[in-house]
């Protein structure tokens, strides 16, 4: 936020989520490694070293696919957001045992290297040409740098430095890395599977992320479409709107306004918080203030600024009213800007019948 | 086993610059170009594997604060638009690779009768 950097952010609420997640990894390796240590088995008898690399290498598949549907999960129905809250620290120990699966590799398979041991493991398969025995392990080395990538600008300080729709950008590596974990597998593990546990938890996992982001995008495509008329945007009907919430309506330009009703007046600011491009406009409105649902930024919604000590600004845009529609002109206000607020012309605009 | 080493020392060469931008940045650039930095010095460690990863981006966002390359507007841009590309992309892909990596299995499912591959009499 808007104050001095510290290196990690903690509060009750992220001491309880990161206690969860940790006993969640615990358990899992519990099982995978001495409860049911077939689940992970081979055909031919593996030794302690690579049952170790294939507990980890499961785990972090599924904490990367939980991770991935957190997300769509949320957007699909809001009694998911809370698990989206301090999902950065997911990120991380999943990247921690990403990091634990490749030394467990590098340090059985390639100890033994007349060469350096990442070389060796560059070296050892080349047969790039052929589908059978391709080197999986390319595929899990790409997933790796993504997942490291990820993790280590995961602090706040990037957000800000780098802007959110770059680092927003940056982390969309998340999709190339969780593609090439499930190349990984497919080509790898899959191959000499004779279990099944895991071949199901793997085929389950992924056809879950696949289903639940497509859905999300669906979801978000029905939302768009909004009647243009030159520089002014409708957005809805005076009586649609509820008190101490907005409604969202997308530009031209792509970007998308949100549009609040608070004590009897109308203010426009821009949906995109500025820490993450949370959805400001799925905020409620409390004490002149909307709080960004995914990470509790707040903001004034008449001048699009955080409350002192902290400084985030998000643009704000013109109203007025054409008939009973309510217009936004698409031209954003420079982020802080005061905007006087619209009053409705109905004396209770969140009463359900809509004027004639 | 020359491309291999090729690599590495490439990776290693690419370290080596991100720690010597990581050193400039987090003792004098940090300062310049953000006011929440100024002070705080416990979370800088956090940020030099950061740095090494993508050390290019950083000199770029580096010269774009302080030459104020950058237009106001662009920080609020949203960035759902690419995310149905995205997803889209992953998805294909993850059900190209699980269908290819299914499709070359040898020994799947483990319970068939085994099949003789050629000087068969028939199919």
């Amino acid at each position: 936020m808007s104050v001095k950097y510290t290196p990690v952010q903690w509060n009750a609420n992220k001491w309880f989520y990161d206690a969860i997640m940790l006993v969640g990894v615990a358990a899992f390796l519990w099982i995978f490694l001495y409860l049911t240590p077939e689940a992970l088995a081979h055909e031919r008898p593996i030794n302690p070293q690579i049952h170790n690399a294939r507990a980890f290498g499961a785990c972090a598949f599924v904490m990367l696919t939980v991770i991935l549907c957190i997300g769509p999960l949320a957007r699909l129905d809001k009694r998911f957001l809370p698990l989206l809250y301090n999902r950065r620290h997911f990120g991380v120990m999943t990247t921690f045992v990403a990091l634990t699966h490749s030394g467990y590799i590098l340090n059985w398979y390639f100890n033994f290297s007349s060469s350096d041991k990442v070389v060796g493991l560059l070296y050892a398969n080349i047969s790039f040409g052929q589908l059978a025995g391709f080197p999986f392990e390319v595929f899990g080395i790409f997933a790796l740098i993504c997942l490291l990538i990820l993790a280590t600008t995961s602090h706040d300080f990037w957000l800000k430095f780098l802007t959110p729709p770059v680092w927003k950008r940056l982390h969309y590596l998340i999709y190339a890395a969780y593609f090439a974990v499930a190349a990984h597998i497919s080509l790898g593990i899959l191959q000499d599977q004779q279990n099944h546990v895991f071949s199901a938890l793997f085929l389950g996992g992924a056809g879950a992320v696949i289903v639940l982001h497509l859905a999300a995008w669906w979801s978000e495509r029905a939302e768009d479409g909004t009647a243009v008329g030159g520089d002014w945007v409708t957005v809805a009907d005076a009586s649609a709107f509820r008190e101490g919430h907005a409604k969202i309506t997308r530009l031209p330009n792509g970007d998308r306004v949100a549009v609040f009703l608070m004590e009897g007046q109308l203010s426009a600011i821009a949906n995109a918080c500025a820490h993450q491009n949370g959805p400001l406009g799925e905020g409620k409105i409390i004490d002149c203030l909307v709080t960004c649902p995914w990470h509790g930024f707040q903001y004034d919604v008449r001048t699009g600024r955080s409350p002192a000590p902290f400084t985030e600004k998000v643009p704000t845009y013109s109203l007025r009213l054409s008939g009973t529609m309510i217009e936004v002109n698409a031209d954003a206000h420079p982020p802080g800007t005061y905007v006087d607020p619209l009053t409705l012309p109905t004396p209770e605009p969140d009463t359900a019948e809509a004027p004639a | 086993m020359d491309i291999a080493q090729a690599i590495v020392l490439a990776l290693q060469a690419w370290g080596i610059i991100g720690a010597a931008v990581a050193a400039v940045f987090l003792t004098i650039g940090i300062d310049r170009i953000d006011e929440d930095a100024r002070g705080a010095y416990v979370f800088r460690p956090l940020l030099i594997p950061g740095v090494l990863m993508i050390w290019p981006l950083v000199l770029w966002r580096w010269w774009q604060i302080e030459a104020e390359a950058a237009p106001w507007a662009a920080r609020y841009r949203p960035v759902r638009a690419s995310y149905g590309a995205a997803v889209i992309a992953m998805s294909l892909g993850i059900v190209v690779i699980v269908g290819l990596g299914l499709s070359v299995r040898q020994t799947w499912p483990a319970d068939a009768a085994p099949v003789q591959l050629s000087a068969g009499d028939s199919q």
